[in-house]
């Protein structure tokens, strides 16, 4: 009897207990779901009076969110796509390879994942000026001058899509290697020796047989690039300014910052065009976590 | 495999990993090795120092020790990965994995639920607790404490620290819990079926066997997320900035308003030397507790 009595205060407890985490982690969403709804939101949480998408149109229509929402699919998209070909081919050579290089280059990428962003951007200022510089003269000698800038814009280091694309990818590529590289360990080499065999050059055994057997192992890496690479606010604060190639995160801190009246519910409806991507591919990610950080970077 | 073959196959090899050490050299192994550079000279955006800087050896560095606002920048930095990533998320992880490791029919969506706010990206999070947080009788978690009899306060007045804390604390639960729930499940049912036949009742099982065998997953944790939280930029400086008077001014922070906002490029440099070490130290014990074999 006072056995059951105990398990039920136990339950009870567990189920309070597990109440309170769960309301601390929903808590915050209330204001930010109830407010990109609301033509009328403002800082506080209060019932709408009126629920429409209104915030939402205005995003679009007033102010320059589809250019915001571009922004940050051509950069993380770009970033992405430069780690899965970089951790794809990378992965692979690191995989096969019995190099003296193999052992110090795995171990020092995973030390560039615990180096501060922040402890970098000085340095990385300049470095990304001097490829400005460089590429500006480039660009300068061969593009008509009326063009200039919107070649820059696209090239360009600083204030440029090109710059930054490869900056993200870079910084999130030692992970994607990490994953390439121990997914590819678990690939029987017999595989690609029967393709050998038969002859097949390097482009055909990649075509036929690397790519098809790496899908799972790309999936996750670049899943965690572009998670990554979107969350991102250092970089794009950084190297981003003109109002052409705002990004989404960008678009919200300056919302935010206005000094006039704040629009919450504008602000609000930004947030969830930010999130939903995020969150997406979270979900999609949520699998591969425990393998990738959990059993560590083990194989 | 004839030996023309493996050694066309080493050079391949090379040449496939070429682009990924091209990158990572120009964007991460040289930025640091300029960090140090920089932090040996006078270098600063504006004044004098901007047009030509000089060498000025260690004079960073003494600076350094002698900065007030360093020092509370490297103070609340501790603080703040001690209670919001060593204390806060880890308990809070291991308690969520822990409840979460039976099964009941709504464990699905709080296992969601939990997971949420560290699929938020920074910025978007900083907004939500801006308006949780927000002052005056009408804010939320005034509203909430309200219930307990608490005043309205100005909660990143005049507790700027806590709550920067607690909103850390709120994105790492997921994280963590993650973790601990894979630790979790390695644990054999075997031993928890003996300890109860032992008659061990549930905290001496959890102190017994549930604890020392999480250890190892606990220490990797720890390291991952005391890294990853010394990093921290976004999520604060989003909220506060750094401020008020520089009470929630963690070292990331410290760093780019140097920088960028009193543009002293060499001195900035200095701190980012002095945490740039404290994570690779820190970055090394992880690899070596990895056990990585390549």
């Amino acid at each position: 009897m006072a056995q059951r009595k105990q398990t039920k205060t136990t339950a009870a407890s567990r189920f309070g207990l597990l109440l309170v985490i769960s309301l601390y982690c929903v808590m915050p969403f209330v204001w930010l779901l109830v407010a990109a709804f609301d033509p009328g939101a403002g800082l506080f949480l209060k019932m709408p009076d009126q629920v429409d998408f209104s915030n939402f149109f205005r995003v679009f229509y007033e102010e320059d969110g589809f250019l915001w929402l571009m922004n940050s699919l051509i950069v993380c998209g770009g970033a992405t796509l430069l780690v899965l070909v970089l951790s794809g081919f990378g992965g692979y050579a690191l995989s096969r390879t019995q190099a003296w290089w193999k052992r110090p280059f795995l171990y020092s990428i995973i030390l560039v994942r615990v180096i501060p962003p922040t402890a970098l951007i000085v340095p990385l200022y300049k470095v990304m000026l001097t490829c400005n510089l460089a590429i500006a003269g480039v660009v300068r000698s061969v593009v008509p001058p009326e063009h200039f800038r919107q070649v820059m814009r696209i090239v360009g280091f600083i204030d440029g899509y090109l710059g930054l694309i490869l900056l993200l990818a870079t910084m999130h590529l030692p992970l994607a290697l990490w994953i390439m590289k121990t997914f590819f360990d678990s690939v029987p080499r017999e595989y690609e020796e029967a393709a050998i065999m038969d002859g097949a050059t390097f482009g055909q055994r990649l075509r036929r047989v690397l790519v098809p057997l790496a899908m799972p192992g790309l999936a996750a890496s670049g899943l965690f690039a572009f998670i990554a690479a979107w969350g991102d606010f250092l970089f794009p604060l950084t190297f981003i300014s003109s109002p052409e190639l705002k990004m989404l995160p960008l678009g919200i801190y300056s919302a935010f910052l206005r000094d006039s009246q704040i629009d919450y519910g504008l602000l609000a409806a930004i947030a969830v065009v930010y999130t939903a991507p995020a969150i997406i591919a979270f979900a999609l990610a949520r699998r591969f976590l425990v393998q990738t950080f959990g059993g560590g970077l083990k194989g | 495999m004839s030996a023309s073959f493996t050694r066309r196959e080493a050079w391949r090899n090379r040449f496939l990993i070429l682009p990924s050490v091209l990158l990572l050299a120009a964007f991460v192994a040289y930025p640091a090795g300029f960090a140090v550079y920089t932090s040996l000279t006078n270098e600063a955006l504006s004044g004098p120092a901007a047009m030509n800087p000089r060498f000025v050896g260690l004079a960073n560095y003494a600076k350094l020790l002698t900065d007030q606002n360093f020092w509370r920048s490297l103070a609340v930095t501790f603080w703040f990965v001690l209670f919001s990533a060593i204390i806060g998320q880890l308990i809070l992880g291991l308690m969520s994995a822990m409840l979460l490791n039976r099964r009941f029919a709504l464990r699905p969506l709080v296992n969601a639920i939990i997971l949420m706010p560290n699929a938020v990206p920074e910025v978007v999070a900083a907004l939500m607790w801006a308006s949780m947080l927000a002052a005056g009788e009408y804010g939320t978690l005034n509203n909430i404490v309200a219930w307990f009899g608490v005043d309205p306060q100005r909660w990143l007045t005049s507790f700027p620290l806590t709550m920067i804390i607690i909103v850390n604390i709120w994105r790492g639960i997921g994280f963590a819990m993650i973790l601990m729930t894979s630790g979790l499940s390695s644990i054999s049912d075997e031993l928890y079926e003996a300890a109860r036949m032992d008659g061990a009742n549930t905290s001496q099982i959890f102190r017994r066997i549930t604890l020392p065998l999480l250890v190892p997953t606990i220490f990797l944790y720890l390291l991952v997320s005391t890294v990853s939280t010394i990093a921290i930029f976004g999520l604060v400086f989003a909220l506060t900035r750094g401020g008020p008077a520089g009470s929630t001014e963690l070292i990331g922070i410290y760093i780019y308003n140097q920088s960028f906002n009193s543009y002293q490029l060499g001195y900035g440099s200095a701190v980012a030397v002095v945490v740039l070490v404290f994570s690779l130290v820190i970055g090394m014990l992880y690899v070596r507790a990895l056990k990585v074999d390549v």
